[in-house]
C-alpha cells in the first residue's frame, strides 16, 4: 500500500461523511487568535539594482508615465465577515498566473546565479535572480538590434512579444501586497528633462512592467533625492546605506531602478525561549552568534554534497537552506550540477524523506552590493555597455546621441529574525546531516557553517545568497 | 435546483444538467482541482472534464449525493493528471497532499498489500466515524475538499501550528488504526 491508495481511500469514502464536512463544527468559544502580527516576527528584505547610462542634463521630477499597481483587498483579520475573506480571496486568485514552460528562464536564474556569486570567497553575497531578470526585460524593451538580442538570448525568450508578456506574467505573479505579504517589484526610469523620449516606449514599459517614468534635470541634488526617496520607499528604508550613495551626473541620460521588496512571517514561528548563542564556524574564524532553534515534522532533502530544507512563509513563498556537507563550500555547490538541479530545476526529488528536523539556524543580516557588468558580459550581454555598439533607438528621439549603460549596480540585503531574543538553555546535537540517508525518524540540521540559501515566490527565486558570517 | 432534479437532467440528456451543475457545484470542484494541482488551466480543463465524465456515467448512475459524486470524480481526474505530468509540471498541492497522507501508510506487513480501494474507503470512514466532530470535519476537510491548513484554522480558530499539530495526530491515528485492522480485512 502507497501514499497514492491512501489517497484514493480517502476519495471513496461515505458520502454522508463528505456531505456532513461542507458545514463547520460548532466553534469553540476560546481565545481568538490574530492571524498576522503587527510587527512581522521575521523580516526578508530587500534588493534594488540601479544601471546609468551616459550623457545629457536639466529640472525638478515629474512622471511622464506612471504605473498603475494592481487594488488587493487587504488580508482579513479577526474578526472578519465571509464578504471580507471573499474580497481578498478574489484578489489573490485575480493575481495567479499560469507561467508556462519556465525552462529557459530558470537556465537563465541559474548561469547567473554562478557567474553572479562564484566569488563570494569568505564574504557574504546576495543576488536577486528576479530583479536582474525584470532589469533585463525592461533593457530589452529600450533597445534595439543586437544589444536587444543579446539578451533575448540570455533570458531565453524567443521574441520581444513573448519576454513583455511573460515579463508581465511574472511580475503579477509575485505581486502581493495585502498587509500579510509585501511582495512588490518595483521599477522606474529616471530621465533626462533636455532629452526627447519616445513616449511610447515609456507607455509600453508602464502597462507591461510596470515600470513609472520620471523626467527632471539631472546633476541636482533634487532629482537625486527623487531618486533616492523612492529608492528607500520601495525598500522600506532598508538598504538606506546604499541608496544614498547613488547619484545621477548631469551626463546622465536615463537611470534604470529596479527593486524587490519582500516582506513576510514565517509560517510557523521560531520560539523566542529557544533562541541562544552557539558556535559558528565562519572563514574568518569562529563566532558566537545567535542560533534559532525548531523541531517540526517536514521533508528534509539530500545530494551527494549538500543537505536542505525549507522554511515557510505565512500566505506564500518559501525560504530554502543548502547546508554543505562538511567540507564543501557555498561556491563548490554553485557549480555541481546536482545542487544546481536541485535548486533551479527541481520537479520531484528522489532523495527526500519526511523526517522529525530539530533546526538550528542563524539569525542573520546579509547584504552586498557589486556591478553586474563583467558578469553580464560573461553572460554575452556585451553591446549595451559600449557606445558604439549600444542602439538605443526605441528610447530616445534624437538618435544621434551615443548611449550606453555605464554603471550596472545590484545591492541586495536579507534579514531573518525572530521578535525580540531571550537567551536560553538549548543544547543541540552534533551535526550529523549529511550525504548519507537520514536516520528513520529524526534529523538535526545545524546550520554552523557557510551556507547557502534561497526565497521562491510562486516558484521564482526573489534571492540567492551565501551566508559566511550570520552578522557583519 | 434540487440534486435530484438535476441528476433527472443527466438522464433526460439534457445539457443544462451540465449548467446546473456547474452552477451548484462548479466553485467547489473547481477549488479541489485548484487546491490539489496549482495551476488554473488545468484545474479548468480538470473541472470541464468532470462534468463531460458526469455525462457519462449518468445514466446509469443515480448517485445519493450529487455533490460527492461530482467532487470525487475530480479528485480522480486530479490524481489521473498528476501521475500523467508530475515529471513535467509541479502540482505542490497534490504533493503536499500526498506527502502528509503518506504518514498514514500502515508498516509493511501489516495489511495486505493488495487491500481492494473499497475496502480501504470502508475501513477510513468506519475510522471516521469514532473520531470527535471537529476532528472529523477536519480530517475530511484537509484531504478530501484539500483545503489548506490555514483556512481549516480560521473556521477552528485556532493558531495553524495547532491545527496541523491536530492532523498529524490524526494521520497517526488511522495509521495504527489500519494496522489494527488490516489483517481482517
Amino acid at each position: 500500500m502507497n501514499r497514492m491508495d491512501l489517497y484514493d481511500g480517502v476519495t471513496d469514502i461515505r458520502d454522508d461523511l463528505i456531505d456532513r464536512a461542507k458545514s463547520a463544527p460548532k466553534r469553540k468559544r476560546y481565545k481568538k487568535v490574530r492571524w498576522f502580527g503587527a510587527i512581522a516576527a521575521v523580516l526578508v528584505l530587500s534588493i534594488l539594482a540601479v544601471s546609468f547610462f551616459g550623457p545629457g542634463r536639466g529640472l525638478t521630477a515629474y512622471a511622464l508615465a506612471e504605473a498603475q499597481y494592481p487594488q488587493m483587498a487587504p488580508y482579513p483579520g479577526e474578526p472578519h465577515s465571509d464578504k471580507e475573506f471573499d474580497a481578498w480571496w478574489e484578489s489573490i486568485l485575480a493575481q495567479r498566473r499560469d507561467l508556462g514552460d519556465l525552462s529557459s528562464l530558470q537556465d537563465f536564474f541559474q548561469n547567473s546565479t554562478s557567474v553572479f556569486l562564484s566569488d563570494a570567497e569568505g564574504r557574504n553575497k546576495v543576488y536577486s535572480p528576479l530583479n536582474v531578470y525584470m532589469a533585463l526585460s525592461m533593457l530589452a524593451q529600450l533597445t534595439d538590434g543586437e544589444s536587444r538580442s543579446q539578451i533575448l538570448s540570455l533570458l531565453g525568450s524567443g521574441s520581444m512579444d513573448d519576454l513583455r508578456k511573460q515579463a508581465s506574467d511574472v511580475w503579477n505573479a509575485t505581486y502581493r501586497d495585502d498587509g500579510a505579504l509585501t511582495s512588490i517589484l518595483a521599477n522606474s526610469l529616471w530621465l533626462n528633462k533636455d532629452i526627447r523620449y519616445n513616449q511610447d516606449t515609456m507607455d509600453i514599459l508602464a502597462r507591461d512592467f510596470y515600470a513609472s517614468s520620471y523626467q527632471g534635470e539631472m546633476g541636482t541634488d533634487a532629482y537625486d533625492k527623487a531618486l533616492q526617496e523612492w529608492l528607500n520607499q520601495q525598500t522600506g528604508g532598508l538598504l538606506k546605506e546604499q541608496a544614498d550613495n547613488l547619484t545621477m551626473d548631469a551626463d546622465t541620460v536615463l537611470a534604470l531602478a529596479t527593486t524587490v521588496y519582500y516582506k513576510a512571517k514565517w509560517d510557523e514561528e521560531f520560539s523566542k525561549g529557544d533562541t541562544a548563542p552557539q558556535t559558528f564556524h565562519s572563514p574568518a574564524g569562529d563566532m558566537e552568534t545567535d542560533f534559532m532553534h525548531q523541531r517540526q515534522a517536514q521533508l528534509y532533502y539530500w545530494g551527494s554534497k549538500f543537505s536542505a530544507i525549507s522554511q515557510s512563509f505565512e500566505e506564500g513563498g518559501e525560504m530554502w537552506f543548502l547546508l554543505p556537507d562538511e567540507g564543501v563550500t557555498p561556491q563548490e555547490l554553485l557549480s555541481d550540477k546536482e545542487a544546481m538541479e536541485f535548486i533551479f530545476h527541481r520537479d520531484s526529488w528522489e532523495n527526500e524523506k519526511r523526517l522529525f528536523v530539530n533546526k538550528s539556524i542563524p539569525k542573520f543580516d546579509v547584504a552586498s552590493q557589486f556591478d553586474l557588468m563583467d558578469g553580464l558580459e560573461k553572460l554575452g550581454v556585451a553591446d549595451i555597455f559600449d557606445p558604439y555598439r549600444a542602439d538605443f533607438t526605441p528610447t530616445v528621439l534624437d538618435t544621434d546621441i551615443p548611449l550606453a549603460v555605464s554603471e550596472a549596480n545590484h545591492a541586495a540585503r536579507v534579514v531573518i529574525d525572530e521578535e525580540g531574543c531571550i537567551a536560553a538553555a538549548f543544547t543541540v546535537a552534533a551535526d550529523t546531516a549529511g550525504a548519507a540517508m537520514p536516520p528513520d525518524e529524526e534529523v538535526d540540521f545545524v546550520l554552523d557553517r557557510p551556507f547557502l540559501f534561497y526565497i521562491t515566490k510562486s516558484g521564482l527565486p526573489l534571492f540567492v545568497g551565501i551566508v559566511n558570517t550570520p552578522t557583519e | 435546483m434540487e440534486d435530484a432534479a438535476i441528476i433527472e437532467l443527466y438522464h433526460k440528456r439534457e445539457e443544462q444538467a451540465i449548467a446546473e451543475s456547474n452552477r451548484k457545484y462548479g466553485g467547489m470542484c473547481r477549488s479541489i482541482a485548484l487546491r490539489l494541482l496549482g495551476l488554473m488551466e488545468d484545474a479548468e480543463e480538470c473541472v470541464n472534464d468532470t462534468w463531460y465524465a458526469a455525462w457519462n456515467k449518468m445514466p446509469p448512475d443515480r448517485p445519493a449525493s450529487l455533490g460527492a459524486f461530482l467532487g470525487r470524480i475530480t479528485r480522480n481526474l486530479s490524481i489521473s493528471r498528476f501521475r500523467r505530468d508530475r515529471a513535467q509540471k509541479r502540482y505542490a498541492g497534490m504533493e503536499v497532499l500526498l506527502s502528509e497522507l503518506e504518514e498514514c501508510v500502515p508498516s509493511p506487513g501489516t495489511v495486505e498489500e493488495s487491500m481492494e480501494r473499497h475496502a480501504l474507503a470502508d475501513a477510513i470512514s468506519a475510522w471516521l466515524d469514532e473520531l470527535k466532530d471537529a476532528d472529523r470535519w477536519l480530517f475530511i476537510r484537509r484531504y478530501w475538499y484539500a483545503e489548506p491548513v490555514k483556512e481549516l484554522a480560521r473556521v477552528l480558530n485556532e493558531q495553524p501550528n495547532t491545527c496541523s499539530q491536530r492532523l498529524n495526530r490524526l494521520r497517526k491515528g488511522l495509521r495504527a488504526y489500519l494496522e489494527s485492522k488490516g489483517l481482517e480485512t
